[in-house]
């Protein structure tokens, strides 16, 4: 554990620099002195509105939803003991994103926070769904893996028709369907937080077992762990945070696959470490992903999901080809 | 001791374990040896709670298990499942901490100092100190057993289930293990291994236990020709 509390201070400084990355850049660049005026909200109106109104919500859902997703991939592939593990590709955020829709197309009119809380019970659903699946003996974690991806297709396919049905195309369609926290205002923001807080909490009750899970159920048992309850306390917290991050940025793909992978090789195999590193490592991934999305093409910008995927699929490929 | 009385169970109208009555006894090494489909991992999972006897029961000394949860019952017994796959990765320490490690265990958790040496101990014991470090993947298949052996040891349990944990392994390798089992129950441990090894279970056993058919077709000290017992008393 000594190794993942040294990652996570390295990782805070990289996410640090990456937040004054994400206030500073831009089509209207701003100089050190600028940047600290505009964060003590003094000096210019414009930058004071660019930094806090414009820049940082965006910055802040990064840096929530990739924690989000960080840790619900983690959970998946530790609680159903399977290297594919990922909110995205086993159908959990798929409710909400056809929720989403709906509201999107405008046939779902309620509240932001109404729309949140919609959106991490839909995704719920797809939670309940992988962990009965999950908890079938002698499925493998391929034919699992399998089941989330046509879970997930299913409902995509879904949000499309419903955006295409309400006629809301282009560019709010892209960012939706690819990811994006493009024209995020806090409102759509601060709501993911009660979300975030009840996943991390139910997270942290199953937390404790997910290493005694890897020795199988049987096994786990004996050691008195509880693996049906640890895997349904993972596979709910996974749901709520899916849910969540979809809510606030679409369906951004292969985060929650990507962290736990990279977390395992800084910091070993104890799944608590793991866990752990996953909350600033999926914010810095997300975070830099976000920043290559949107300053690499400036002015115009390509969906966040379209970065991950770029990490992500190789590293699918690699995982299937190597473990399944 | 572990008492075993009439204990039977079907699955989907299909009798498996028919009246099993015997004893395994503290501080010795049983072996439960039968043909394939005997009923002898059967009976293992009866004994763990994750089946529910039909008929019958078990006493664990005095007390009758199925007044006890599988929880609590798990809290005497220690598995070594048929065929287990070490976790990827895990050093052969690691492992071992796993089996000391309390169930439902906070986040924080972590071994005291006094731990760890009794962590350690297990490992001494097992004759894998030498690759406490190496992961147990890595290791040939005795040294495996003998790691998974610790780990089992490391739970503080009374008796030692081992189904089949000698499968796959060369003669040697197999007489080192019985060893080793023997020393170990002679140090206060029941242990109960399922084996198909006749000559080793002659050798080494303290008592046999033949499941012929799903029922008890001898009990007692090892004799020569054990192989006759293996078909049902009918056959």
């Amino acid at each position: 554990m000594r190794r993942a509390f040294l990652v996570i201070g390295a990782l805070v400084v990289l996410l640090i620099l990456g937040v004054l990355i994400g206030i500073s850049l831009g089509t209207v660049k701003l100089s050190a002195h600028e940047l600290a005026s505009a964060i003590l909200m003094r000096g210019d109106p414009v930058a004071h509105t660019l930094v806090w109104d414009l820049r940082m919500p965006r910055v802040v859902a990064a840096l929530l939803v990739g924690s989000c997703l960080g840790v619900a991939g983690c959970l998946l592939q530790s609680s159903t003991r399977n290297p594919l593990g990922d909110p995205q590709l086993f159908g959990l955020g798929g409710g909400a994103a056809v929720m989403q829709a709906l509201a999107m197309g405008g046939l779902l009119v309620i509240g932001n926070w109404t729309l949140f809380t919609l959106s991490v019970l839909a995704s719920l659903v797809g939670a309940a769904a992988i962990a009965f699946f999950a908890s079938r003996r002698g499925l493998s974690p391929a034919r699992l893996a399998l089941i989330g991806v046509s879970i997930s297709v299913l409902a995509a396919a879904a949000a499309t028709g419903i955006l295409a049905e309400s006629r809301v195309f282009g560019q709010q369609s892209l960012n939706f369907i690819g990811g994006s926290f493009a024209n995020l205002a806090w409102r759509n923001v601060l709501p993911i937080l009660p979300f975030l807080g009840i996943g991390l909490l139910l997270a942290f009750l199953a937390a404790g077992n997910l290493n005694v899970l890897v020795l199988g159920d049987p096994v786990a048992t004996n050691l008195g762990a509880e693996p049906k309850r640890t895997r349904a306390i993972a596979i709910a917290s996974s749901g709520v945070l899916g849910g969540a991050a979809v809510a606030v940025a679409g369906l951004v793909g292969f985060v929650g696959l990507l962290v736990p992978h990279l977390a395992r090789s800084l910091v070993g195999h104890d799944m608590r470490a793991i866990f752990i590193v996953s909350i600033p490592l999926g914010a810095a991934v997300t975070l830099y992903a976000d920043q290559a999305a949107r300053l690499i093409f400036m002015p115009s910008e390509v969906p966040v999901g379209l970065v991950t995927a770029l990490l992500g699929a190789p590293l699918m490929i690699y995982v299937a080809r190597r473990v399944l | 001791m572990l008492r075993l009385d009439s204990l039977s169970f079907a699955s989907r109208g299909q009798k498996i374990l028919s009246d099993v009555t015997t004893v395994i006894p503290d501080s010795a090494l049983t072996c439960l040896i039968g043909a394939n489909g005997a009923g002898k991992t059967t009976l293992l999972r009866v004994l763990l709670g994750e089946l529910r006897a039909g008929s019958g029961t078990f006493y664990i000394d005095n007390t009758r298990a199925s007044a006890l949860s599988p929880k609590r019952i798990a809290t005497y017994l220690a598995i070594i499942p048929q065929g287990i796959q070490p976790p990827p990765d895990f050093t052969v320490s690691e492992l071992v901490t796993l089996g000391w490690s309390p169930p439902n265990r906070a986040f924080w958790w972590r071994l005291s100092a006094q731990e760890r040496g009794s962590v350690q101990e297990c490992i001494t014991r097992c004759d894998v100190s030498q690759f406490s470090e190496r992961r147990v993947e890595e290791l040939s298949g005795g040294e495996q057993r003998r790691a998974w052996l610790a780990f089992a040891l490391a739970q503080r349990k009374r008796y030692l289930l081992l189904d089949e944990t000698l499968d796959g392994l060369d003669v040697l390798a197999k007489q080192s293990f019985f060893k080793l089992l023997k020393e170990v129950a002679s140090e206060g441990k029941g242990i109960l291994l399922t084996t198909h090894d006749l000559d080793l279970v002659t050798h080494f056993a303290d008592k046999v236990v033949v499941l012929s058919g799903g029922r008890v077709n001898y009990e007692g000290p090892p004799i020569p020709n054990l192989q006759d017992l293996l078909l049902p008393a009918s056959a």
